[in-house]
This record gives C-alpha cells, sequence and structure tokens, in this order.
C-alpha cells in the first residue's frame, strides 16, 4: 500500500489509560483513500480505543498519527474542528442529543459547517427516508427504539458525505435486514470516495460484505 | 405528514444548549439585584453631585463684609463708607447690609437670646451678591476696605467651598467605587453561571466537538442566551430603581416636600436638565449589563473549553 495515498496512517502507535497496561501496542496502519475495513476483534482488544484514536478524542502515547497528510500530534485546537468535519462517527451509545428532534440530530453536523436550513433540508428529509426514519423527523430520541437512534446516529455520521466514516457497531441494535439496508448505505458512500471503517462483531456481515479485516487481538493489528 | 414535518422544521432554528439546563433563572435573578444596586448607586451619585453643586454655587454668589465696632468711629460712618466702595466695585450685583438683630440673631445659636447681645461688640455684617460671570477683584476689595474702614474684612467662603468640594469629590468616588465592586461582582456572577452551563451541557459539547464545531461555535450557543438574560435583568433593575427613586419621592407628600423626598423625586420627574442626566444614566445599566453578560460569558466558555484538554 503507498503511504503517499493513505488517509490515515498509524506508526508504532501505543495507547494506555493512566498507568495501566497498553491497550493498543506498536499499531501500524495505513488505510488507503476510498478503502473499506472491518475492525474486528475479541471483546477488550481495543478496538473503541483505536476508534477513539481516529476520531480524535484521544491522543496516543507514543507514536505518530497522520490523517488527511496532517500530523495529528501537531495540529492545534483551532484546526481541529477542520479535521472532524471530514470525519463521521457512529457511537456505539449513539449519542444523540435529546432536545433535538431526529431531524435536527441529522442535520447538526450540516448546521455546525454553517450550512443555511434551506439549503440542506431535502437532503435531510432524503436521509430520514433511507434510514426509514420519514415519519420519525419530529420525533425526540428518547422515545425512539435502541435501532431507530442507531439509524440517526448513522444519518448523522454520514449527512455530510464525509472523507472517512468511524463506526462502532452500526448495526449491533438491528434486525438483519436492516443491518444489510445501512450497510448498502455504507457501500454506496464508500463508492463516491469515503473511506469506511466500521468496528463491529458481527462475523455474518463481515462475511456478506466481502471487504478487507483488521483484526484486533491484545493491542495489535493484523491484516486480514 | 412529511410536508407538515418539513414545514415546521422551515420555521424553527433552535438553540443547540438547552435553555431549561443553564442557570439562567439563578443568573437573572442575582443581576437584577446587581443592576437595582448600580441604580441605587447612580441615584446616590447624581443627587450627591446635585447638592453639592447647588450649595457651592450659592456659597460662590456671595461674599460678606464683616465690619467690627471701634470706639473712634460709628459704626453708621463705617457702613456708609463700605456702601460707597461697594456701589463703585465692579462685579458687585447688589448688597444688603443686616441690621444688628439679624447679626444678633446668627448668634443666637451659640449665645441664646439674652440681653446681654447689646452689651457685646457684635460685628455687622453686609451680605454682598456678586457677578459670577464677572467676578469682582477680591484682593483689590479687600485691601481697599481695610485702607478706608478699621475694622473691616472680606470673607469670600472660599475655604468652606474647598471643603465642601472635598467631601462632595470624597462621596463620589466612594460611589464610583461602589459601581466598580457592583461590575466585578456581576462578572464573576456571569463567570460562575457559564462554568455553570457547560458542565449541565458536557454531553452537548462533547457531540458538539465531535461533529465538527469550534469553540467559538459553542460559544456563541450560550452567550445569546446569556445576553438575553443579561438585557431582561438589566430592565427589571432600572425599573425596580426608579420605581424606588419615585417611591422615596412620593411617599412624603410629593415635590412640596423637602429633603431626600425632594431630591428623589426631582431626579426622575423634576427639572428636564437633572432628569435627562438620570435616565440618561439609568438606560446606561441594562446596556452595560447585556454587553457583560456577551463579553463575560464568551470569554469565560473559550476560556474552559481551551482549558478542557
Amino acid at each position: 500500500m503507498s503511504r503517499t495515498s493513505a488517509i490515515v496512517s498509524l506508526q508504532n502507535v501505543g495507547l494506555r489509560y493512566g498507568k495501566g497496561r497498553e491497550v493498543l501496542r506498536d499499531v501500524n496502519l495505513d488505510l488507503e483513500a476510498g478503502s473499506f475495513h472491518f475492525l474486528t476483534g475479541p471483546s477488550g482488544a481495543g478496538k473503541t480505543s483505536l476508534l477513539r484514536l481516529l476520531f480524535l478524542t484521544k491522543k496516543p502515547t507514543r507514536g505518530l498519527i497522520s490523517m488527511f497528510g496532517q500530523d495529528m500530534a501537531t495540529l492545534s485546537r483551532r484546526n481541529l474542528p477542520k479535521i472532524r468535519r471530514r470525519i463521521g462517527v457512529v457511537f456505539q451509545d449513539f449519542r444523540l442529543l435529546d432536545h433535538l428532534t431526529t431531524y435536527e440530530n441529522i442535520a447538526l453536523p450540516l448546521r455546525v459547517a454553517g450550512q443555511k436550513p434551506k439549503d440542506y433540508r431535502d437532503n435531510v428529509h432524503e436521509l430520514l427516508n433511507w434510514v426509514g426514519l420519514a415519519d420519525y423527523a419530529d420525533v425526540y430520541p428518547p422515545v425512539l427504539s435502541g435501532g431507530e437512534k442507531q439509524r440517526v446516529a448513522i444519518a448523522r455520521a454520514v449527512i455530510t458525505q464525509p472523507d472517512l466514516l468511524l463506526a462502532d457497531e452500526p448495526t449491533g441494535n438491528v434486525d438483519p435486514a436492516m443491518a444489510l439496508r445501512l450497510l448498502r448505505l455504507f457501500a454506496e458512500l464508500n463508492k463516491f470516495g469515503t473511506t469506511i471503517i466500521i468496528a463491529t462483531h458481527d462475523s455474518h456481515l463481515i462475511a456478506k460484505a466481502k471487504r478487507p479485516v483488521l483484526m484486533l487481538n491484545d493491542g495489535q493489528v493484523e491484516h486480514r | 405528514m412529511a410536508n407538515r414535518s418539513k414545514n415546521k422544521q422551515q420555521k424553527r432554528v433552535r438553540s443547540l444548549m438547552p435553555r431549561s439546563q443553564m442557570p439562567l433563572r439563578t443568573l437573572m435573578v442575582s443581576m437584577t439585584v446587581m443592576c437595582y444596586l448600580a441604580c441605587l448607586a447612580i441615584g446616590a451619585l447624581v443627587l450627591i453631585t446635585r447638592a453639592v453643586n447647588d450649595w457651592s454655587s450659592e456659597i460662590a454668589g456671595e461674599v460678606t463684609v464683616q465690619v467690627r465696632p471701634s470706639d473712634d468711629v460709628k459704626m453708621s460712618e463705617k457702613l456708609t463708607v463700605i456702601a460707597a466702595i461697594l456701589d463703585k466695585t465692579a462685579g458687585v450685583s447688589s448688597y444688603e447690609i443686616l441690621d444688628k438683630q439679624a447679626g444678633a440673631k446668627l448668634l443666637e445659636p451659640w449665645l441664646g437670646n439674652a440681653d446681654i447681645l447689646d452689651q457685646l461688640p457684635v460685628p455687622r455684617l453686609v451680605a454682598v451678591s456678586i457677578d459670577q460671570k464677572a467676578l469682582p477683584d477680591f484682593v483689590l476689595l479687600e485691601s481697599e476696605l481695610k485702607a478706608k474702614v478699621t475694622g473691616a474684612s472680606l470673607d469670600t467662603h472660599r475655604r468652606w467651598q474647598a471643603e465642601l468640594t472635598r467631601m462632595g469629590d470624597s462621596l463620589v468616588w466612594l460611589g464610583v467605587g461602589v459601581l466598580i465592586l457592583i461590575t466585578a461582582s456581576a462578572i464573576a456572577l456571569v463567570i460562575f453561571a457559564s462554568r455553570t452551563a457547560l458542565d449541565a451541557n458536557r454531553q452537548v459539547v462533547e457531540v458538539l466537538h465531535l461533529v465538527g464545531a469550534s469553540d467559538p461555535f459553542i460559544a456563541r450557543q450560550v452567550q445569546w442566551q446569556f445576553l438575553r438574560a443579561g438585557l431582561q435583568s438589566g430592565l427589571a433593575g432600572v425599573l425596580v430603581g426608579m420605581a424606588t427613586f419615585v417611591l422615596l419621592g412620593i411617599s412624603s407628600g410629593g415635590p412640596a416636600s423637602s429633603g431626600l423626598a425632594d431630591a428623589s423625586y426631582g431626579l426622575l420627574i423634576g427639572a428636564p436638565e437633572v432628569t435627562s442626566v438620570t435616565y440618561l444614566l439609568f438606560l446606561l445599566v441594562p446596556i452595560v449589563a447585556t454587553f457583560l453578560c456577551l463579553v463575560a460569558a464568551r470569554l469565560a466558555i473559550l476560556r474552559i473549553l481551551s482549558n478542557a484538554d
């Protein structure tokens, strides 16, 4: 894999929480722009920690992380939002804002990016249709089921057509049919150039997608 | 249904920080009290400045010629010479020779209403009104009086005027100090409320950061709500402050009464040259409160967010 076309590059990255043991050890990883990977491994292997490093809520205790050609160690706080706007994130615990409607939650990244409501309204409704929540636009997250919340979280992550999509167990709360539908959404997005990493335990989904797998085991990454 | 919801979304753009999770009510109550205190301090400052100016101009508009009795010249002759000198002195508007009873009356508080005053060499006084636009030459007047009238002296009241001005200045500085303390307390309040607002919305802030919001964007979500709270508190504080002065004025019988009530009444319902200053200063209170809430909240939030990582 050519390092020059890598959208994400990790070199000898290590991460530990406090004075505990290293949860990630000597991780070396280059993700080419437009690639689609699954990230899997046993529970506690460090999948969520690796994703945290990639969506920039954690800094590595050692090693180098480079994203979109920029060294994250030298990235100023002022420039951090510009990088984050190029990344879409689906959290395992959804992290929806309970005081905003489904529509407003999905439109949040566009609003933060400074777009006007009239410019994104149709896109948001189209995506609501895609994820099967067209009738839930004015509903607040607390009354949604786990699966519905998950679909809102996915819609929020993909609404900006980000350069990089990171998803932590995005199909964990939906039925197999919806999981496949969401997988098609990710694949569609990938066709348009979005680099995708999906952390999942769902071996059925991995088998269906026929995409390369990053196996995380005992803090280290193996390509499969 | 889809169309209906589209229309609903079209109309509203909700704040990203829920108002219910911000300490806005507490902030408004505290800021209203601060603005009310600021109004009282401003009112007191205007009252003091007005009183000192009135007293000073009263004193400055008059001088007194005092003449002590002597054995060699009759008092009536002395007074005639003094009158002649005053008549030809430029800058003297008018004068009044106070009779012996008037002089004795001034000494009554110390000596009582006794016949002994007739036996004492009580000085006679001449109250001289001066033209404040073209003041007489006091040095020349005093030297002429002393040269031509034995026992005559001129009291220009300058010492009292200086004392009064000094006292007035001290009170004004005290008032300004109180206003500075009120402002400092208000800033501390806004900083504390900003921190509480961020703590209460920690999850919202985290999500906003993750979807690419910058610190100034997050600060804007809070600062406009604080601005509104500042404006409402400022207006409420000023209204209550003005009501206090009006009540003080009318509680003692309206404009005909005297003392503090009269002065309070005059602050808001008196002559336009006084009330315009009062209203202008009172108007500054909500403006300053609004600006202070906006700026202090923004700076506090930016600082807290930048220190958070």
